[in-house]
């Protein structure tokens, strides 16, 4: 039995947007153990990118309680918040969110900038996660010289700068063509096998899910679906 | 570690936008500029001042009847100072009065041969040269057996003697000139030497300065209204002043206000007083250009910070906590009111320089000015920037990824 790492109890959201008030997660419970790979699918407006944010620790809950590695993470302050994001957490985004004119190498640096990880050693680091991704030839590259897959590939290196045991990743595919789209897949299902990082893929295409060992399915703020596919049980 | 990224990071953002970023430096450019201009020129014009009065001698002194006090009556004999009176007043000074005379001048055409030229007449006593710092170099200056004798003698400039006769040794040789209605010939007994002084330079008129026995230019007898004095520099020279007009007035039977003084220091310090109210005045309206300036940083900042919504957002969702994205604005835009402070400085020193070239004097900066004008400068920048950065620090990360 695996050790818990996101344990959400009775969760509840609700935006308050003027005087409607709009219910995006209605009492959902979840608990996903280390070295999982899951993908949480449903239509835009089900909730999942709000779960996603909750788990992200980008957002709090309205109500129930959320636990990342047994730590209650209502309790915690804004700024101890980011140092969840940066030393526990690993974004991938749909649309990469490299910051502009700045190159690749630096980009995969910056968590590292943060986490008050010294330059020598922040650049040694940012190198070998390039070349992980297979981008060591294009470190000194800026964003926008780079395709749509390599954008990916280096906001993932990016994302395993602290060596976070969670990956979160938001339609990490949505921008992408299909050859690229599989590239990615294969190297988020790499870094689930051969590093044991628990990997969380929000998506809505059914392909994209197939790559994952567990789908958790979302339709109006709650859990409808919660299916087991590949060979871990 | 985070400082050195934060200072690189507002150089890269500052570089990327360069036009943006001059145009936002251009009001403290300015600001900084004048300020350091002005109390530079300031500070020049009054080591000038100073040095002038110095080489003219800061102990002068003038002692003169306080004409207000003679308004509704004819001005009497007795009103005047007289000879036994500095006799007097040296007797009462011994230490303290080192040179005493009555202050008479004239002006009169003179001719030598075909060469025409105007002479302004200083009346002097024996040893003006000692106090007065007057370079004599051929022949000598006006001495006591000229006074006693009312000769007629002059101590005329170089390039008077150069204009006249066309030599710089003219001693010996004859001046026509008309003092009090009279025709006399000055005998020339020596040249003296004066570098061109600022005061000469404001000095429009053409005339050469001489020197001669003060009893030539007197007209009523050897009484005077105007004394001039070299005295003590030791001594609180306003108080000496205060000292000698009242024993005059008592030992003269007058009103102890009937006589008055004027001293170089006093003139001196009225001198840097107006010098030093104008730098600040119009310092003060450069310093406004500076709080313009920096409402400028802060305009482009918020600008900054909305282009940049996404970025603060990426950087919020990489672990940035508030004060790192605070701290980034911030040193951006201290960097940038820093960089127009050390702009504005250069050319506040170029202006300076060329200015005071053109006037012919030795520009003086002050490395205080200098530190407190980049000073100020970064704190207009955190001051105009605090505003921006806590907006940027307080986005909230889910906004901020969102927006586009």
């Amino acid at each position: 039995m695996k050790e818990e790492i996101i344990k959400i109890e009775n969760l509840t959201k609700v935006y308050e947007n003027g005087e409607i008030s709009v219910r995006a997660l209605h009492n959902v419970s979840l608990t996903i153990k280390q070295g999982e790979f899951i993908a949480i699918m449903g239509a835009s407006g089900s909730g999942k990118s709000t779960l996603m944010n909750i788990i992200g620790c980008l957002d709090r809950p309205t109500e129930g309680n959320y636990y990342l590695e047994g730590i209650d993470i209502n309790e915690k302050t804004d700024d101890e918040l980011s140092a969840v994001r940066n030393k526990k957490i690993g974004f991938v985004f749909q649309s990469f969110n490299l910051i502009p004119r700045t190159s690749a190498l630096h980009n995969v640096e910056l968590p590292m900038i943060y986490g008050k990880v010294k330059a020598a050693e922040r650049e040694a680091i940012a190198q070998k996660l390039l070349e992980q991704v297979g981008l060591s030839d294009r470190a000194e590259h800026m964003p926008n010289e780079l395709s749509g897959g390599q954008k990916q590939r280096v906001a993932i290196a990016r994302a395993l700068a602290n060596r976070p045991q969670i990956i979160l990743a938001d339609e990490p595919t949505g921008n992408l063509d299909s050859h690229s789209s599989v590239e990615i897949m294969d190297l988020f299902s790499r870094l689930n096998r051969e590093e044991g990082n628990t990997v969380i893929i929000v998506t809505h295409e059914r392909e994209v899910a197939e790559f994952t060992d567990r789908i958790i399915t979302f339709k109006d703020g709650c859990i409808i679906k919660d299916e087991t596919t590949g060979e871990v049980a | 570690m985070l400082l050195l990224e934060n200072i690189k990071l507002a150089l890269t953002s500052i570089k990327m936008n360069k036009m943006r970023s001059f145009l936002t430096m251009l009001g403290i450019i300015i600001g900084i500029s004048s300020v350091i201009s002005i109390t530079s020129i300031g500070a020049s014009a009054e080591a000038v001042v100073s040095k002038e009065f110095e080489s003219y001698g800061m102990n002068s002194m003038y002692v003169y009847i306080n004409w207000q006090m003679t308004q509704d009556r004819p001005i009497q004999y007795s009103d005047l100072i007289l000879p036994e009176d500095i006799e007097a007043l040296r007797a009462r000074f011994p230490q303290d009065i080192l040179y005493a005379a009555p202050y008479v001048t004239g002006s009169s055409e003179t001719k030598v041969g075909r060469i025409q030229g105007r002479l302004s007449m200083y009346g002097v006593a024996a040893d003006y040269n000692k106090f007065f710092h007057m370079d004599i170099v051929h022949g000598r200056m006006i001495n006591q057996s000229d006074l006693d004798g009312k000769r007629d003698r002059i101590v005329i400039d170089e390039k008077a003697s150069q204009h006249f006769f066309n030599k710089s040794n003219s001693v010996g040789e004859t001046l026509t000139v008309t003092i009090n209605e009279e025709i006399r010939e000055l005998t020339i007994v020596g040249i003296y030497r004066k570098e061109a002084s600022l005061f000469d330079q404001l000095d429009t008129s053409d005339s050469y300065t001489t020197y001669i026995p003060y009893p030539l230019l007197q007209s009523v007898d050897d009484a005077t209204s105007y004394l001039e004095l070299y005295t003590n520099g030791e001594k609180d020279q306003n108080r000496l002043g205060g000292d000698i007009t009242t024993y005059l007035s008592r030992i003269k039977d007058k009103d102890p206000e009937f006589y008055r003084f004027e001293s170089a220091e006093l003139q001196m310090g009225m001198i840097n007083t107006v010098l030093g109210t104008l730098s600040i005045a119009i310092g003060a309206i450069a310093a406004i250009s500076l709080v313009v300036g920096g409402i400028g940083i802060m305009n482009i900042m918020l600008v900054s910070v909305t282009e940049r919504t996404r970025e603060i957002g990426i950087r919020k969702s990489l672990g940035a906590r508030t004060k790192d994205i605070m701290t980034q604005f911030l040193i951006e835009s201290m960097i940038l009111a820093g960089i127009g402070g050390i702009l504005g400085t250069a050319l506040g020193i170029g202006i300076a320089s060329i200015g005071m070239s053109i006037a012919g004097v030795a520009v003086i900066i002050d490395p205080f000015m200098i530190l407190l004008a980049v000073g100020f400068s970064a704190v207009v920048g955190m001051f105009f920037g605090l505003y921006p950065a806590r907006k940027a620090a307080r986005l909230d990360p889910i906004e901020a990824l969102r927006y586009e």
